[in-house]
């Protein structure tokens, strides 16, 4: 079954870089959120089982995301996506519980690593 | 093949384009800076617009007109795209600023101004050039010229002799975390220049 991947990001041009970054032999269904609300309404509707977050969004921010996710429990893997390269940033949304963090602009080489470290995308 | 105008204009794909590529290059200066002071610096949304040189202070989010600021200039140019860097710095921010960098020596106007050289180069250097690695250009950069100290910002920004009518501007404001610092960067791209930029992100967005 294919898997629901959301891309939440307040940038177009971000949104369509992350989604060519998605390996092709991946089966997902992608979707797209154009803030943290969206996200979070997104993910509500269980389109984020797995969420592409980058942190810099206006109305709720990566973070808020992130803490709302934890406050309601819901399901859904998190890999941020951000221009915040400073340590602080990916100390902070590891702590709220992003599953890892990859530095924009994305990279499609780095974004298959991580899928495959973390058991996302196997024996393909 | 697609004609281009030589009209300067921007659509809402290449602002949004812009501000991307901005976010990507404020964030590799901010790490710079946070690694450099052991802080956490806020980064917010760059603002993208085409303005008419007579309303660049209009640019300047929350320009307190009345507080005093210090200003460094510096050009860049590279594959025929030119511009100018214009850091503007609150004058309130130098005493943390002095604390944060271990200044020992007297926070004169010679300090002062060694600490505004210190953090506009690194900001403006780090800008330029995160800029420049996602469009593949390399800028060459001038060497900076301080503005004013302790002036308006109306006044540093009527000192520059500025050669154009209209031009694309970004600007980032950054603040620190905890401590008062808060300055401005505008980049500021002469209108020559605007449509081999959009040239460059039209091939970005296909």
């Amino acid at each position: 079954m294919a898997t629901n991947v959301l891309i939440c990001d307040d940038s177009s041009f971000a949104r369509k870089q992350m989604a060519r970054a998605i390996p092709k032999e991946w089966e997902v269904d992608i979707h797209f959120a154009g803030d943290g609300v969206e996200g979070v309404q997104a993910i509500r509707e269980g389109k984020g089982e797995v969420v592409f977050l980058d942190l810099t969004m206006p109305n709720l921010d990566g973070y808020g995301v992130l803490e709302t996710i934890r406050k309601e429990d819901l399901p859904a893997m998190v890999i941020v996506v951000s221009g915040d390269i400073q340590p602080d940033a990916q100390d902070r949304v590891k702590k709220l519980g992003a599953m890892a963090f990859i530095k924009k602009p994305i990279d499609a080489e780095k974004a298959r690593e991580v899928l495959t470290e973390y058991g996302i995308l196997t024996g393909a | 093949m697609t004609v281009t105008s030589t009209e300067v204009s921007l659509n809402e794909d290449q602002r949004d384009c812009y501000q991307e590529l901005t976010n990507v290059a404020m964030g590799q200066a901010a790490d710079r800076l946070a690694r450099l002071l052991d802080v956490y610096v806020v980064l917010p949304i760059p603002k993208v617009n085409l303005i008419e040189s007579s309303d660049l202070h209009m640019a300047i989010q929350d320009a307190e007109t009345d507080s005093a600021m210090s200003a460094v200039c510096q050009g860049f140019i590279g594959s025929g795209i030119a511009g100018e860097a214009l850091l503007l710095f609150n004058d309130t921010s130098f005493s943390d600023l002095a604390a944060l960098m271990n200044y020992g020596g007297e926070l004169d106007r010679y300090g002062e101004l060694e600490l505004l050289m210190d953090v506009s180069s690194l900001l403006i250097g780090a800008c330029i050039q995160g800029i420049g690695e996602q469009l593949e250009i390399h800028f060459n950069q001038g060497h900076p010229v301080v503005l004013g100290q302790h002036c308006k910002v109306d006044d540093i920004l009527k000192s520059g002799n500025h050669q154009w009518t209209k031009t694309l501007a970004i600007e980032i404001h950054y603040t620190i975390e905890h401590v008062n610092i808060d300055c401005d960067l505008l980049l500021l791209f002469t209108e020559d220049s605007v449509g081999k930029l959009n040239n460059k992100i039209n091939y970005l967005l296909d």
